[in-house]
């Protein structure tokens, strides 16, 4: 062999080798599906952040315990948006860029995910969000948001309002309050309520929405009671929700209706925060209830327990549920490859979920219906709709019948 | 008029609590010209301790204020000597990135410790209320400004009639000339950095009492702290009081006659209105631009 030609088969060689070295693995079962979420793990809502991360922990857990999605492991990757708009922002836009994930699960709050949900939609990657209820996360013409819950916020209440307004007359409020966080889940679920309500010919005795800063509650609960309201609709997350509950009693003031948006979905710890006698006949929407007989509920609850020793909260179970969406959606079309087959897919048809079965508008947001829960006897129980109810009592707060 | 004498009421009440919180931002502006950030966080992670101290051993928060108040100043002299000594006499910006920098710390050890689920202190007061006539005053709030009275009274007591607190005020009126007269104004820092987070300590164990917390709790309470020292005063001690009973009187105001959702905008409009007339707050002194540390 002359030195040309050996010259030559080294090049080829080299060639060959740099090629082969170049080349992308392939996504083969011992390459783990990566998934990215930010979560505020820090900051003021770190604490349903916490309850979502357990929920999307569990639900890999088990998503691995059967192999995966299309036999690959499941990763999951976090980033703690620290409570921030900004931080969002730039942890989706590090999730795609520096950590190449293969799919997005969503952080916690609309306050967040609105943000967040822009920089998955230019980079046309499906977003599947736990809780963005607000209405303003599907008026914006966005193609990969979807929401994996049953209802979008200002329908959230809607159970709950038509059961006030199906009341005998003489057990009707005629005049109800709306104090409401200034957050765009909370307001646009008591509005949901309002509008309701008023269209019914129940009059509005007070109406306002107050900062998340907002710590003492004694002068919105006087107002409250000088307006003659009856009935109570609260838009509230979790510390203000508490608050309240306290600033009602220290008023002596006891509306027989007393409904809560979200904090009283947070079981224990709301049970700590205003104590057990008064969680009595408090009304809640939910999306969750731990006894329902859903699609993999009783593994979830098994598995929680196992892995944090307590019951789910709604978070949890929110969190969970979005990632049965994300598995169903990726098996049935069989790849990640193709983000835009992933949400056409979701268009057009239904995911058995622990929440029960979830379908979507063209918008991404959900088209179902809430429950109304209320704690009763130190338990929390689903009283609407029938069907989904596991007692067929309402009581009114702090006891009595109704 | 019922109505409105109950909100000046509570108004007043929980100005007191803010009273007794902004009191050690001041005094550590008054004496190191250090605008402390992590106050808020401090709050917090005393209130943190008082729930540790009342699930473990069923102590009352309130009763529980002493050895809080200790173990804060034994932190705040540490979170002195550690980190905010090596930045005294830089410029403000300096201070105000490093005590942000403890304030996430503390979030961060905050979180690890006991998570970032919120907690809750409740005791058999914690939802009553006295009721006189037609106005009810609530418990905790009542006993929390009571305390807050008394530790004022100590702080000011401290502050005007010990050696170490005319050496306090010394160094922050004039620091050359403290060290003239044989102050050791480094070592006077300390303690009024310490002295600081030590009441406001008390304050940790009173929201504690009064409101849930998490880590992430302390941006809420910063904001609120500063907007009252700043209008009473920066550095002063009296002032700070007086803007605590307006912030609280105002918020209560708004609350009813103008809207909850103005409830943050107009103590700010009230601190914007007084700084127009007096740029250094209500009883603040201006500042000589010229002197350093």
């Amino acid at each position: 062999m002359s030195i040309k030609k050996l010259f030559t088969a080294a090049s080829a060689a080299a060639l060959l080798v740099t090629l082969a070295g170049c080349q992308a693995p392939a996504a083969g079962p011992e390459v783990p599906i990566r998934i990215g979420a930010s979560l505020p793990l820090t900051g003021e809502f770190s604490q349903g952040g916490a309850d979502t991360q357990r929920g999307y922990e569990v639900w890999a857990a088990l998503q691995n315990e059967r192999g995966g999605i299309l036999g690959r492991k499941v990763e999951m990757i976090y980033k703690d948006d620290a409570t921030n708009q900004n931080t969002v922002v730039s942890n989706y836009n590090q999730l795609l860029s520096n950590e190449n994930v293969d799919l997005l699960l969503g952080t916690q709050s609309s306050l967040l995910n609105i943000p967040a949900s822009t920089v998955a939609e230019r980079a046309g990657m499906l977003y599947i969000c736990a809780s963005c209820a607000s209405p303003e996360m599907f008026n914006r013409g966005f193609e990969y948001s979807f929401f994996s819950q049953q209802a979008l916020a200002s329908e959230q209440g809607a159970a709950f309002a038509d059961w006030i307004i199906g009341l005998p007359e003489g057990e009707r409020p005629q005049k109800v309050a709306y104090p409401s966080l200034d957050d765009p889940f909370a307001t646009p679920a008591v509005e949901g309520v309002r509008k309701k309500l008023e269209a019914a010919g129940i009059e509005t005795a007070y109406a306002d929405t107050y900062p998340a800063a907002t710590k003492n509650f004694d002068a919105i609960v006087t107002a409250i009671r000088d307006s003659g309201a009856e009935a109570v609709v609260q838009g509230a997350q979790f510390e203000d929700g508490v608050n309240f509950v306290r600033a009602l009693n220290r008023a002596n003031f006891q509306p027989e209706i007393l409904y809560q948006s979200s904090s009283p979905t947070y079981g224990q710890q709301y049970v700590d925060g205003v104590g057990v006698e008064n969680t009595e006949g408090v009304l809640f929407s939910s999306s969750y209830h731990v006894d329902a007989d859903t699609n993999g509920n009783k593994e979830f609850v098994a598995k929680y327990r196992e892995m944090h020793g307590e019951l789910p909260p709604e978070d949890a179970a929110d969190g969970y549920a979005a990632g049965q969406v994300l598995a169903s959606v990726v098996e049935s079309v069989g790849s990640t490859e193709d983000q835009k087959a992933l949400a056409d897919w979701l268009r057009g048809n239904q995911v058995e979920t622990i929440l029960g079965t979830l379908e979507w508008n063209k918008d991404g947001s959900p088209r179902g219906e809430f429950l109304l829960g209320q704690w009763q006897n130190k338990v929390s129980e689903v009283v609407l709709p029938a069907e989904a109810a596991t007692t067929d009592r309402i009581t009114r707060w702090r006891g009595g019948e109704s | 008029m019922i109505t409105l004498l109950q909100l000046l009421i509570t108004g007043l009440l929980v100005g007191a609590v803010y009273a007794l919180m902004s009191s050690g931002l001041t005094l550590i502006f008054g004496v190191m010209r250090v605008v402390n950030l992590a106050h808020g966080a401090f709050a917090v992670l005393a209130a943190y301790l008082t729930y540790t101290l009342w699930s473990l051993t069923g102590l009352d928060p309130l009763l529980s204020v002493p050895i809080i108040v200790a173990v804060m100043f034994g932190v705040g002299w540490l979170s002195y000597n550690l980190v905010v000594r090596h930045v005294r006499g830089s410029h403000i910006s300096m201070t105000v990135l490093v005590t942000f920098g403890i304030a996430l710390t503390i979030e961060g050890i905050a979180g690890f410790v006991w998570g970032n689920q919120s907690r809750t202190v409740r005791t058999a007061y914690t939802d009553t209320s006295v009721q006189i006539g037609p106005f009810f005053l609530p418990t905790a709030t009542l006993l929390a400004a009571a305390i807050a009275v008394v530790l004022l009274g100590a702080l000011f007591l401290i502050l005007n009639q010990t050696w170490m607190g005319r050496a306090v005020r010394a160094s922050a009126v004039n620091e050359s000339g403290a060290l003239l007269v044989g102050v050791s104004v480094k070592s006077i820092s300390a303690s009024a950095f310490a002295l600081g987070i030590a009441t406001l300590g008390a304050g940790g164990a009173i929201i504690a009492v009064m409101y849930p917390f998490i880590p992430g709790t302390h941006y809420q309470w910063i904001a609120r702290l500063l907007a009252i020292v700043v209008l009473g005063g920066l550095g002063s001690l009296m002032g700070a009081v007086i803007g605590a009973l307006l912030i609280g009187v105002a918020e209560q105001l708004a609350t009813q006659y103008v809207g909850a959702s103005w409830v943050e905008i107009v103590p700010f409009l009230i601190i914007f209105i007084i700084l127009i007339v007096r740029p250094q707050g209500i009883l603040g002194q201006k500042l000589r631009e010229d002197a350093t540390v």
